[in-house]
């Protein structure tokens, strides 16, 4: 016997199993028993969304609002700590990164310096005559950044998850964005999905001071040009949505009394005429503060602000804390959409649809045919041409190829890599760059059978001399297959996958599996001619 | 059996100076397309926009599909023929504006409308619809180019590893020259440079490569004997003791490109395209361009010739 032949013939009598193992739930498909689940894995190969059809969406994240308002809420309560230690401030300039206090006086900015031991942590403070700048520590807008990014990663995920969709997948992909893939969603369901994923979902209850039909006039009760001058006086000018003629803009106070995130519930419910409305309840704190705001302001109108827009501005008729209704025109679906992405909570930063893909599903089902005939033929002519050239060899070659196919499907198979249209053509290609190394070998034993070896020696110089060849060859194109994957996105990720996986595969098929086959065949017996 | 009798002496290095014409003759047809064409037809991955694979049941030619459309409100940029003419599979390219993100949907029912009203339009498909912000499209450029340049180095320095430095430097010559080649081919051939096609031509640079490797191989093998030959007749006897593998390999991988460039669909059939003339370039340019250029570097620094 030939050295290690035996641990070599088990090592691949393992692999074999497990392929197949891995594979069964691919090739049985709905026909695989129940109790398999139980005892092995049950997850088939899984198709890319390019061959299932469904939508793929790239978000870019603002992340540099959550800098924003993490800069507007230190304004806030440095104005609060300040004037609760009487001192005056000039004026607030803010930038990007930074706000800027400006002082009357000297004293009044030494006062001010005192806050500094509060927000070490998180800003640095210098001080230019007579003002202080705050400016965010890049460790801590790092941390802002992400920390939005993992919110609004979380919140979509549930969103999505409540919706009932099948098998999304919700991934970061680079510093500011999250890719979200939906399998099987048709392109009627793409404007929903759409819908659900990108609102913001900030709700805001504000007390209504005023409405008209349009917006000079609204300004000019104020003595105001622009809604930046009425906000100076705490108040705000939105568009509103009710449904009647003569009131399309509000005005409302700045500040929300009561928003979204006390929310407990929300719901689909219909309102005394029957349509579509979505039912809210509060819990805890926001229970106490929605009783505070309609307890103190009855028989005034409370604005229900939905991403800036007034859904609805219903008269207080009296106290409520525990629950409410937005009315609006609304379908059944929109309804039941809004009130899910109520439910699941606000983003805390607005997000940007940068890709999107929608593949229906006849593209997929034409493309896996396709995919599987020219796999077919691609692989038969290169079965028939080994065969033809390399006699038995070229058998063994065949054979070894066979169970490099099945090595690297079952590989796919258990690590759940996705399968994509480019993937099925890298498949078809490994066909015939996996007998690359078998050539490049063969020949080379040819060529030592001419020099006058014996057979077996020739298999075993044939095998040595071109290990390094078969190696750095395989070598370079994983390299850029590595190079590929670290590129791509969605099916050129899977294309690299295939190629990566299938050159492993290859070289193990080439220099372990065809060698132990040929090992088998001329093992212990006198040979006297090699058929190559 | 034999492709190539193993006393094949075919004189390749006599040839490379004819062989040399003939590249820069190429390359340079190549730059001129690329000239001439504007550079390569950037699919909509990098220009951003919207794009629609749609599958017509009739023959309908690129000039009946922008009439309707632009009747219907919507006026492409470009119109391409996707795969064989046969499969009727078109792209319609708008430009970000025409059909903004948030039109789609509209676009998408005015498409239906289309389709049941206009005879032409009949049994038309929408397979695919993409929309590319134009953020995402000039990341995706340099993106691309710099995998390119990354492949290219990363394999100058593995085989600057494994080899001597002038093999390396020629290998990756070989490779710029394949890959320019292929870029001519496609813009020759107005086909969309397309995400598939970076894939494949980093699959080239990959692949390509493996003939270079064989031949030096052999190249170093041989110097190591005791050898009366000199250093051109060296790596002549080098490419032809390999010719037989070379072409063997090229010949298994140029089966299922070929499988799928007549049946992969239309979406592989670029892909397929631009592999068969990357790996047929690749063979040519590692007995060609690569061996040459190795020549040429010992002539250069005046070894023994």
């Amino acid at each position: 016997m030939r050295r290690n032949l035996r641990v070599r013939a088990v090592l691949i009598l393992v692999i074999f199993f497990l392929s197949l193992i891995f594979l069964t739930p691919t090739i049985l498909g709905d026909r695989l028993p129940n109790w398999w689940g139980r005892v092995f894995p049950d997850r088939g190969i899984r198709l890319g969304l390019d061959l299932k059809g469904g939508v793929f969406l790239l978000l870019g994240v603002k992340a540099e609002r959550a800098v924003e308002q993490e800069l507007a809420n230190i304004k806030e309560s440095v104005k609060e700590e300040l004037s609760k230690d009487k001192v005056l401030v000039k004026g607030f300039e803010s930038s990007d990164n930074t706000l800027t206090l400006n002082f009357f006086s000297k004293s009044d900015l030494e006062k001010a310096k005192e806050l500094e031991t509060s927000y070490e942590d998180t800003v640095d403070i210098d001080e230019n005559n007579l003002s202080l700048t705050f400016t965010l520590k890049d460790s801590y807008i790092t941390e802002l950044q992400k920390r939005a990014i993992d919110q609004v990663k979380e919140t979509i995920e549930n969103r999505v998850l409540e919706f009932g969709l099948v098998e999304p997948t919700i991934q970061r992909a680079g510093a500011d964005r999250i890719l979200i893939q939906v399998p099987g969603a048709s392109a009627k369901d793409r404007e929903r999905i759409i819908n659900i994923i990108k609102r913001a979902a900030v709700l805001e209850f504000k007390i209504v001071k005023d409405a008209g039909p349009d917006r000079e006039s609204l300004l000019a009760k104020y003595g105001v040009k622009s809604p930046d001058e009425l906000a100076a006086q705490g108040l705000s000018l939105r568009s509103g949505d009710t449904g009647q003629e003569n009131e399309k803009f509000f005005i409302t106070e700045n500040e929300a009394q009561v928003t979204g995130q006390y929310l407990s519930d929300a719901r689909l419910v219909f309102d005394e005429f029957g349509r579509p409305a979505v039912g809210f309840n509060f819990r805890g704190e926001g229970a106490t503060r929605f009783g505070e705001l309609t307890g103190e302001n009855v028989e005034k109108r409370l604005a229900i602000v939905l991403d800036g827009t007034i859904k609805s501005a219903p008269v207080i008729q009296e106290r409520i804390s525990s629950q409410g209704r937005i009315t609006g025109n609304f379908t059944i679906d929109e309804a039941k959409d809004l009130a899910l992405v109520l439910r699941s909570g606000a983003l805390p930063v607005p997000v940007d649809v940068e890709q999107e893909q929608t593949v229906g599903p006849s593209l997929g089902k034409d493309s896996i045919e396709k995919g599987r005939l020219s796999m077919i033929v691609g692989g038969m002519a290169v079965v028939i041409f080994m065969v033809v050239f390399y006699k038995l060899q070229g058998v063994v070659a065949n054979i070894a190829l066979a169970l490099n196919m099945l090595f690297i499907m079952g590989f796919l198979s258990s690590f759940g890599v996705t399968l994509t249209l480019p993937g099925i053509a890298g498949l078809v290609l490994t066909m015939g760059m996996a007998v690359d190394g078998n050539i490049i070998i063969f020949e080379r034993i040819k060529e030592e059978l001419r020099l006058g070896k014996s057979p077996l020696a020739a298999i075993d110089a044939g095998y040595e001399r071109s290990f390094w060849t078969v190696f750095d060859s395989n070598l370079t194109t994983l390299l850029t297959g590595l190079i590929l994957f670290w590129f791509g996105t969605g099916p050129i990720k899977g294309f690299a996958a295939t190629l990566c996986v299938g050159i492993v595969s290859t070289v193990f098929s080439n220099v372990v599996v065809a060698r132990i086959i040929s090992d088998f065949i001329y093992a212990e017996k006198k040979v006297s001619a090699l058929s190559i | 059996m034999d492709l190539i009798k193993p006393d094949t002496r075919i004189d390749f290095v006599g040839k490379m100076g004819k062989a040399v014409f003939i590249s820069w003759a190429l390359i340079l047809v190549c730059i001129i397309s690329l000239i001439y064409h504007k550079g390569p037809n950037w699919g909509v991955e990098f220009i951003g926009g919207t794009e629609v694979h749609i599958k017509f049941s009739k023959d309908i030619k690129s000039d009946g599909i922008r009439t309707i459309l632009n009747s219907a409100g919507y006026a492409p940029e470009s119109v391409q023929q996707l795969g064989l003419p046969q499969d009727n599979n078109y792209l319609v390219r708008f430009a970000s504006q025409a059909v903004a993100f948030e039109k789609i949907q509209e676009f998408q029912n005015k498409m239906e409308d289309v389709v049941k009203t206009v005879p032409e339009f009949e049994g038309a498909n929408v397979l695919r619809i993409d929309y590319i912000g134009p953020k995402v499209g000039s990341e995706l450029i340099r993106k691309a180019i710099l995998s390119v340049l990354l492949g290219c180095v990363g394999i100058l320095l593995y085989l600057k590893i494994r080899f001597e430095f002038e093999f390396a430097l020629g290998a990756v010559i070989a490779l710029l020259h394949d890959v320019l080649i292929t870029l001519g081919a496609i813009s020759l051939m107005d086909k969309e440079f397309t995400l598939t096609i970076v894939a494949a031509l980093l699959t080239i640079i990959g692949y390509s490569v493996n003939d270079t490797i064989i031949i030096f191989d052999r190249i170093r093998e041989n110097l190591k004997k005791a050898t009366k030959l000199g250093f051109k007749e060296l790596v002549n006897e080098a490419i032809n003791q390999t010719l037989s593998r070379t072409i063997l390999t090229v010949i298994t991988v140029f089966f299922v490109l070929v499988a799928l460039f007549f049946l992969g669909g239309a979406v592989i059939h670029d892909f397929a395209f631009a592999l068969i003339v990357g790996v047929l370039s690749g063979t040519y340019s590692s007995i060609f361009v690569a061996s040459s250029f190795v020549i040429y570097w010992k002539n250069r620094k005046r070894v023994p010739v």
